[in-house]
């Protein structure tokens, strides 16, 4: 199956990872997995994806920082 | 207030001026920052500097705010220690070392004293509980410092906690379906989350001296019994779990009494040596006389009771091990002692204001108090602390009203001093007192949130029946049953000196029925959010013929869901007991001391509840399949599956069709029958199916915290009309905010109908401001109550705040600090929510009485 860029793939050892995008923060449970939440909707939605390794999956959207408590939920 | 509501009622214009003409002249986005009155200038100094501990989307709100390395440090170094020695003895030598070696902290102005970390802005963490929990820590912002030490204190602990311990009894994939909390919260093996009520009773009345005498005696008479002739063997080894046990009860009340005595003698060394105002050095001296005293004594008088819980509650809830809440009938237990005080002025003579400052000033220890929780937890109490709640009111053994000056003291210092903890739960019945009734509605007219209102009768009735299925034969009696407090927001346990709850593997943990629908509607399978099979198989939808079909898809979604659940708090009670014990929460039941049995083995009373979170969000799309698919076959299930897999995207009319179905919450009987149906048959139906640890059944407690936000966005669109992402519903029972649109009275003929199986059902209800607030704000809200009473409703709890002043809030945060909200289950500070959760109180409609709703009411205007 094809990797779609734009979309959560595994990517082993990515200089990438979720863990240091923005718009992840952790998973409730378990530290090495999280929870993406860039796919929100104009009317204030955020519509979360589990991310099942956070050290070893990227996608395009990827940008290095952290959301003010505010921004997620 | 500038906007004044008018209606036409019985012939004549009602017009809502504000009871306190002063009000009129204050801006109406921005009433709540006047509210606020600290009875003292000390209360006033004390809430100004509070190390508030919000915690908001996982994150704390406030800077500086970190875990401690103290507890962990000390547990690990006495866990080495002690190997080798029996487990409970072990558990008891590693409260006494935290006890007898960490930092004592003591701030100005306070009188209260006690803190449970090595600083005022830490907390502590537990890596006997769960790894992952600190793992989570160790990579945040809030780190135990320094973090290379934590860490190796955590790996040592990996294969000796909690989790590890339970882990190994389940399916990784099962695990690995909990923890992400989508259909189910994660178990609390795995974030170390617990709660429990304390005998606070024994402590007051009888002090830790008297209970190490009785443990003294009981394995002095045990070693007695086993000396007897002839032996028998099959009675007598019996005894020896019984002396470990006695034993490390006594070590344990030696070691918090020791450390008591260590504030005492610091109070001291300060007062002699460094105070230099001579009114705080009397004051020093006398917290350390209480100190020396209490918890070792009885209390006698209202000082010494409120030193005595306070110790009481750091060891039970935050340094023995974490537990959240701040269960008690708080009331009812310092009333002997108020009556000493005040009224006999026997000893420590006082007047009903200083009781009110010494309220204010638990308050703000209670607003400080760090909770070490997992980020789970940082998550779902969005814009407060921890869930803090104590309870008042309702009825005494013999059916009187157990309201007292000590009550009204309590509410009055809530609503002057304006924290978000600790949240205030109401026992409401027919006989209490007009005096007290009035302070509880000037909180919820001044947007406390709270006293959350529970109906007084139905918990007694609900202790007695819990009784009946008592393993020992020792459930609760009539006088006990009337002894209920929440034992978090929502669920009745026992308080007392015996048969409380001991872990939260008796009560609490969710499971969320919108996301379970999802599945049911995926043969099981998540593509929202995780992307995995997350329950088991249960068809195709697009084969569903009829709606049975579909009904029994989602019950069996939840009922596997369900049974995981209980198994899991039933394991983590098992290992608990092995591994986990309590020695002086032991101390302090008296059962536990008569029996020599650990508290979290010993179970008395039954309690067994799980919480059903967005019901009816899976309630509402229900009824809409029910309606346009099967009964007037507008739409094939094909296209409910292709429209909700496109988000309704390309499908607005469809999804207008759905969101336009009969609503719960409008007195409507097409869906009000469906849904009763669905709450008594299979969130309380299949539940109550379940034995647990306890041998009693388990009951639903619908209610959501800030879980509602949290599955919402776990949860992809649904049939109600709701997109993907979209919040679920906030309340137990509550309609989905915004489509209640008949009135107050219609929301309380809907939820009535719902009644068996239930343990609690949460409903939040927004009430217009300008009529709560106006000169007949009070009539109408005792109107509203004693209807609700004889509807025989659980419970309700009112936001009374404008959307006005909510959305200046959100423009200027720091400008309304002091604007606090009711979410669910809990009170927050509007400005520490995060946007998507403030926007969902907006949401919620801000019901009007109408004229037809004061008729229903029967109130005269």
């Amino acid at each position: 199956m094809s990797v779609v860029a734009s979309q959560l793939h595994r990517e082993d050892s990515t200089c990438k990872p979720c863990r240091s995008c923005k718009w992840q923060i952790p998973d409730p449970t378990d530290p090495n997995s999280g929870q993406c939440t860039a796919n929100r909707t104009e009317a204030g939605a955020v519509w979360k994806r589990w991310i099942r390794d956070v050290m070893n999956m990227t996608c395009t959207r990827h940008e290095e920082g952290k959301l003010s408590f505010r921004e997620h939920v | 207030m500038t906007t004044v509501t008018s209606i036409d009622h019985k012939g004549k214009k009602i017009e809502f001026f504000p009871e306190n003409e002063a009000e009129q002249d204050i801006p109406d986005d921005e009433l709540h920052e006047h509210l606020a009155r600290p009875s003292t200038e000390r209360t006033r100094r004390l809430k100004a500097r509070c190390r508030w501990k919000h915690a908001s989307a996982g994150e704390f709100v406030e800077k500086g705010v970190s875990a401690g390395i103290e507890r962990m440090r000390l547990i690990t170094e006495a866990h080495k220690a002690n190997d080798g020695k029996p487990e409970v003895i072990r558990r008891a030598l590693g409260l006494k070392h935290i006890l007898d070696n960490m930092t004592l902290v003591i701030q100005e102005d306070e009188f209260i004293v006690g803190y449970h970390a090595e600083d005022p802005n830490k907390f502590p963490l537990y890596p006997e509980l769960s790894y992952m929990a600190v793992q989570d820590y160790l990579i945040s912002d809030y780190a135990p410092q320094p973090v290379k030490e934590a860490s190796e204190i955590n790996d040592y602990w990996k294969p000796h906690s909690l989790q590890s311990k339970c882990q190994e009894y389940f399916d990784p994939v099962d695990l690995t379906r909990m923890y992400q909390v989508s259909t189910m919260e994660g178990p609390s093996f795995a974030s170390g989350y617990n709660s429990l009520i304390p005998p606070y009773e024994t402590v007051l009345e009888d002090g830790l001296l008297t209970r190490i005498k009785l443990a003294e005696e009981n394995v002095s008479n045990a070693y007695k019994q086993m000396e007897k002739l002839p032996w028998d063997g099959t009675t007598g080894l019996e005894w020896l779990d019984k002396i470990d046990n006695w034993k490390a009860m006594i070590i344990t009340c030696k070691a918090v009494i020791s450390w008591a005595r260590r504030y005492s003698r610091l109070c001291h060394i300060v007062a002699e040596h460094y105070e230099t105002d001579l009114k705080r050095r009397e004051e020093l001296m006398e917290i350390a006389d209480i100190c020396y005293r209490v918890p070792a004594e009885p209390c006698r008088g209202l000082k010494d009771a409120f030193q005595a819980k306070w110790f009481t509650f750091l060891v039970c809830h935050a340094i023995d091990r974490y537990a959240s809440g701040f269960a008690q009938l708080e009331d009812r237990l310092l009333w002997p002692y108020y009556h000493k005080s005040v009224v006999e002025k026997s000893f420590q003579p006082m007047e009903f204001e200083e009781v009110v400052e010494l309220v204010e000033m638990e308050r703000l220890k209670i607003s400080e108090h760090g909770a070490g929780k997992s980020r789970a937890y940082r998550e779902i109490f969005p814009g407060s602390n921890d869930l803090f709640i104590l309870t008042l009111g309702g009825t005494n053994g013999d059916g009187s009203d157990a309201c007292t000056d000590m009550t009204d003291a309590i509410l009055e210092a809530a609503r002057n001093i304006r924290t978000t903890e600790p949240s205030i739960v109401f026992r409401y019945s027919s006989v209490n007192r007009n005096k007290t009734l009035r302070l509880v509605f000037e909180c919820i007219r001044d947007g406390l949130g709270y006293p959350s209102i529970k109906h007084d009768e139905r918990g007694v009735k609900q202790m007695l029946d819990y009784g009946k299925f008592s393993l020992n034969g020792n459930g609760a009696t009539q006088e006990e049953a009337h002894s209920w407090a929440n034992v978090l927001c929502m669920s009745p346990g026992l308080t007392g000196r015996r048969k409380s709850q001991k872990t939260r593997s008796e009560g609490g943990g969710a499971l969320f029925p919108a996301k379970l629908l999802e599945i049911a509607l995926n043969n099981g399978y998540d593509w929202s959010y995780s992307d995995m099979q997350l329950g088991p198989e249960t068809g195709d939808p697009r084969n569903f013929d009829k709606f049975e079909d579909l009904w029994e898809a989602f019950r069996k979604q939840y009922a596997y869901a369900i049974s995981l659940c209980i198994r899991c708090k039933d394991v983590s009670r098992h290992m608990e007991g092995k591994f986990l014990q309590q020695p002086f929460v032991s101390a302090i039941d008296d059962g536990c001391m008569e029996l020599g049995v650990d508290a979290v083995v010993l179970s008395e009373q039954p309690n067994g509840w799980h919480n059903p979170i967005t019901s009816i969000v899976a309630a509402n799309s229900l009824v809409a399949l029910k309606k346009l698919v099967f009964e007037e076959k507008k739409y094939t299930m094909d296209q409910v599956c292709g429209a909700l897999r496109a988000n309704w995207e390309g499908y607005e009319e469809m999804r207008m069709d759905f969101k336009n179905a009969p609503k719960w919450g409008n007195d409507d009987d097409y869906a009000d029958t469906l849904i009763k149906d669905f709450y008594e048959d299979i969130l309380g139906g299949e539940m109550v199916k379940i034995r647990n640890y306890s041998g009693g059944p388990v009951l639903p407690v619908g209610q959501a915290v800030g879980l509602y936000m949290e599955v919402g966005t776990r949860t992809g669109p649904t049939p109600d009309g709701r997109f993907g992402g979209e919040v679920a519903d906030d309340g137990g029972i509550s309609p989905y905010m915004g489509t209640d649109k008949k009135g107050p009275t219609a929301v309380l003929k809907s939820v009535a109908k719902v009644q068996d199986n239930q343990k609690a059902n949460l409903l939040n209800q927004r009430l217009s401001v300008s009529m709560i607030r106006s000169g007949y704000g009070f009539d109408i809200w005792k109107s509203y109550m004693q209807t609700w009473h004889d509807l025989n409703i659980d419970h309700v709890q009112f936001n009374v705040v404008s959307t006005d002043e909510m959305k200046a809030a959100q423009k200027e945060p720091e400008k309304h600090q002091d604007l606090i909200v009711r979410v669910s289950g809990y009170s927050a500070r509007f400005v520490d929510i995060p946007t998507y959760g403030q926007n969902t109180i907006i949401a919620r409609n801000e019901q009007e009485f109408s004229s037809e709703d004061l008729d229903f009411l029967n109130v005269e205007l």
